[in-house]
């Protein structure tokens, strides 16, 4: 590739005519434009996306930036120390691509665009360099990220995390990692964690947590009042925005959901099959499945993801409002609920997804697994096998970041939406 | 959730919402006044109670607590326990049972002196901000059983009394060591009974370690939740019997996500309660009742005592969110 004598210089072209750009605009018109009735409220999520990931504005922050990989890392902790955390997890294709060259080629898009984008020189979204990444050690590719990441010039903090969650053993010693982790924020800030400062972060989270379940509790109508493209957007949106304005935001959106309600408006026909979502977690521009489904006519009434539901759901009790033990509380509400398939038991997941189409209503369930992603792949089989108990209809998709096979795709998803209308129609 | 009378469901909503840690505090002052002052006002519920409500508290008391008749009725020389007495001894037992029936363990949470007594000096500590500790789960294990020792001694012994086989300076056995009875009596300005009797050695044995006991009581219960309960022979005996009770506590598996946050607050620190999803009668033998862990469950439903067959307090959403952003405000 030796052109010695005429080298052109290549113009840094702007962000916004960048393939990225492109790929973020692209999904963002699909999610705004195919829809007609879209909440008024959504429009500060679509201008969010759109000024971050379509003209590359940059993401403000307070204090510290401490950056996240996995939801296993307590914000609250991060909040308390009057630091930022912000989750890392890319939807990328773009730097799916770039992060290739890190990992083998059959592995998880999830982790190569996150690899990708740490790598990179214009980070999008633009939030800066962190000044802290933590890892937690979940799965082997995000264990094996470490020492990347650290190669790309991060500082990294491996968040011990246990693989086996039923144990006391595993309580004890993930508390333990909670409580190192909180001592490694304090290096890091210069700061002491008070119960007063802990209590505040947890305020934020907690209110923020209520506004996600009253949403979460929305979507329970049939016939829908919000399409769950949006409620994903949402719920991506968590990951860098201002954790008040975020949810001063989704508690408006309720509001607006409230007054759908009381008019008996519907976001979708009565007929349309209700859809849980569960598997690798759907993360901007990679909204390609959860749109696909809403294209199709089907709706997503809820999912068992750990960009949405499993990141917000589960509430933290405290018995002794003293530092210690709000901190050990957060430990636990981090560990025992979690139904990541890192795990090496899956019952509790299994009991959730139940759990979750009886009380929305489901028609019938989607599982999406990234190629690569191992753990979402050997679960696959154990939960098929449950919901072929419960006589749950249940399509199994294997995918990547990549648009190439979305063709395919809208077909088998239509064929499943239609037997899932057939079933309805049968036992009406 | 089934289609109740709106104004049923707001007293739902309402009982379900409540302020629960504050309610139970003033709950259990009114109890502890009844029966450790309401002797005072002539109040007599008969000597069959099934919580500490200690017989040695001569003035104060408005009842008595069931182990001291029981000890006494069980060292009758053996004649007379295997002929008529015996029948005394049934009809003691089936009264203590009616009254146990009523509440079941609730009469640990929210009623025995000397389980609110281990409450105080717990909030006492927590306002020190001092932390609490806990048993690793291999001590639980172990110390979950001393109970049932404690409980196998104090009929044996009396037993033995009667029988001719130890001292009747041992009598009542238990009560010589339980703290009650130097704790309880004091709040009615006796102090009498932190002495040791040296009329023979076993007697002196037994009040040497009452006072032990005491000592150790106080100091347990400032470290750690509900110290006592854990080895108390009362409990065990409830649990013996706790089938037919009328207050229950139940779960829902199948709405349960093993948060843990009701095992968190929990002060026996009793794994099932978050990790069983099996059984829906999920009160075990350390279990006081206390309510709590219904108090602090975030999904509706999945935690709820029952009165005969009716949900009288059931977690839920809406309850739990209230309840927490006190805390996280508050604080104390
Ligand atoms: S799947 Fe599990 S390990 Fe992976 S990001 Fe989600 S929570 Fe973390
Ligand atoms: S000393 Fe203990 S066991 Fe005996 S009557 Fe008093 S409370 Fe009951
Ligand atoms: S277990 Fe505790 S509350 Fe219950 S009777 Fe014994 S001391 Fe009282
Ligand atoms: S708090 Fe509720 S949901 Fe959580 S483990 Fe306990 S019973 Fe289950
Ligand atoms: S299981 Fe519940 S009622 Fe029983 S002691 Fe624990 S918190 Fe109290």
């Amino acid at each position: 590739m030796e052109n010695d004598a005429k080298v052109i210089p290549i113009q840094a072209a702007p962000y916004n005519l960048s393939r990225q750009a492109g790929e973020a605009e692209n999904m963002l018109d699909h999610i705004v434009d195919d829809f007609p009735d879209n909440p008024q409220s959504m429009a500060y999520f679509y201008d969010l996306f759109r000024r971050v990931y379509c003209h590359g504005d940059e993401v403000k922050h307070e204090g510290m930036l401490v950056g996240t990989t996995c939801i296993q890392a307590p914000e609250e902790l991060i909040y308390a120390f009057g630091a930022t955390p912000m989750r890392l997890c890319n939807g990328s294709y773009h730097y799916d691509q770039k992060g290739a060259d890190f990992m083998p080629a059959k592995s998880c898009s999830l982790v190569k665009a996150t690899l990708g984008m740490l790598n990179s020189e214009t980070v999008i979204p633009k939030i800066g360099k962190p000044d802290l990444i933590v890892n937690p050690t979940t799965c082997d590719q995000k264990k094996k990220a470490s020492v990347m990441i650290e190669g790309m010039g991060h500082s990294v903090y491996e968040l011990e995390f246990p693989n086996v969650k039923e144990s006391e053993a595993s309580r004890v010693y993930w508390q333990r990692s909670v409580r190192q982790f909180a001592a490694r924020l304090r290096e890091l800030t210069g700061k002491k964690l008070t119960r007063k400062n802990l209590q505040a972060a947890m305020a934020k989270t907690s209110r923020a947590q209520a506004a996600f379940r009253k949403l979460h509790n929305f979507r329970r109508k049939s016939p829908s009042l919000i399409l769950g493209k949006d409620a994903f957007l949402v719920t991506n949106a968590y990951f860098f925005d201002d954790i008040e304005r975020w949810t001063d935001a989704v508690e408006k959106l309720n509001a607006e959901l409230e007054l759908r309600d009381e008019a008996g408006f519907k976001a979708v026909q009565s007929k349309a099959p209700r859809v849980l979502f569960t598997g690798s977690p759907p993360i901007f521009p990679n909204l390609k499945l959860p749109l696909l489904i809403e294209e199709a006519g089907g709706v997503v009434v809820t999912d068992e993801t750990c960009s949405a539901n499993r990141m917000l759901y589960d509430m933290t009790a405290v018995d002794e409002w003293l530092v210690n033990d709000m901190v050990d509380s957060l430990a636990d509400k981090y560990l025992k609920p979690c139904t990541c398939p890192i795990f090496t038991r899956n019952d509790d997941r299994r009991r959730r997804l139940l759990d979750l189409v009886r009380d929305f209503n489901a028609d019938g369930v989607v599982y999406q697994a990234f190629a690569g992603c191992q753990v979402y792949e050997m679960e696959y089989r154990s939960v098929a096998d449950e919901f072929n108990k419960a006589g749950i209809p249940m399509l199994y998709i294997e995918t990547d970041y990549s648009t190439d096979d979305k063709g395919q795709l809208s077909t088998r998803i239509e064929a499943f939406l239609e037997s899932l209308k057939n079933r309805k129609k049968h036992r009406a | 959730m089934k289609a109740s009378s709106p104004r049923l469901q707001a007293l739902r909503d309402a009982v379900n919402h409540v302020h629960f840690n504050r309610f139970r505090f003033w709950f259990q002052l009114a109890a502890f006044v009844l029966f450790v002052y309401g002797g005072y006002l002539a109040i007599d519920l008969g000597s069959r109670l099934p919580f500490f409500a200690c017989g040695y508290n001569q003035e104060g008391r408005a009842g008595v607590c069931y182990l001291l008749p029981l000890q006494h009725q069980l060292s009758l020389p053996w004649a007379r326990l295997f002929s008529y007495a015996g029948i005394a001894v049934l009809t003691g037992f089936l009264i203590f049972a009616l009254w146990f029936i009523f509440l079941n363990k609730g009469w640990c949470g929210f009623i025995c002196p000397l389980g609110t007594i281990q409450d105080w000096l717990t909030s006492l500590r927590r306002r020190l901000g001092i932390r609490y500790s806990t048993y690793s789960h291999g001590q639980f294990a172990q110390l979950t059983k001393v109970k049932y020792l404690l409980l196998a001694l104090m009929i044996l012994i009396p037993l033995g009394i009667g029988g001719g086989l130890f001292s009747h300076s041992m009598s009542p056995p238990f009560c010589l060591i339980c703290p009650a009875r130097m704790i309880l009596p004091m709040f009615t300005g006796d102090f009498s009974q932190f002495t040791i009797d040296f009329s023979s050695s076993a007697a002196m044995v037994m009040t040497a370690l009452g006072i032990s006991i005491t000592a150790l009581f106080l100091v347990g219960s400032f470290v750690k939740k509900r110290f006592f309960c854990f080895f108390c022979p009362m409990s065990a005996l409830h649990y013996l019997i706790s089938k037919p009770a009328l207050l229950k506590l139940k779960k829902d598996g199948s709405k349960c996500t093993r948060c843990g946050d009701c095992y968190n607050v929990c002060d026996m620190e009793i794994k099932e309660i978050a990790d069983d999803i099996k059984n829906t009668n999920i009160m075990t033998d350390d279990c006081t009742m206390c309510l709590k862990c219904v108090a602090s469950c975030p999904e509706t439903g999945a935690l709820k005592a029952t009165f005969a067959g009716i949900p009288i307090f059931e977690s839920t959403e809406a309850g739990f969110i209230k309840r927490m952003g006190k805390g996280v405000q508050h604080g104390k």
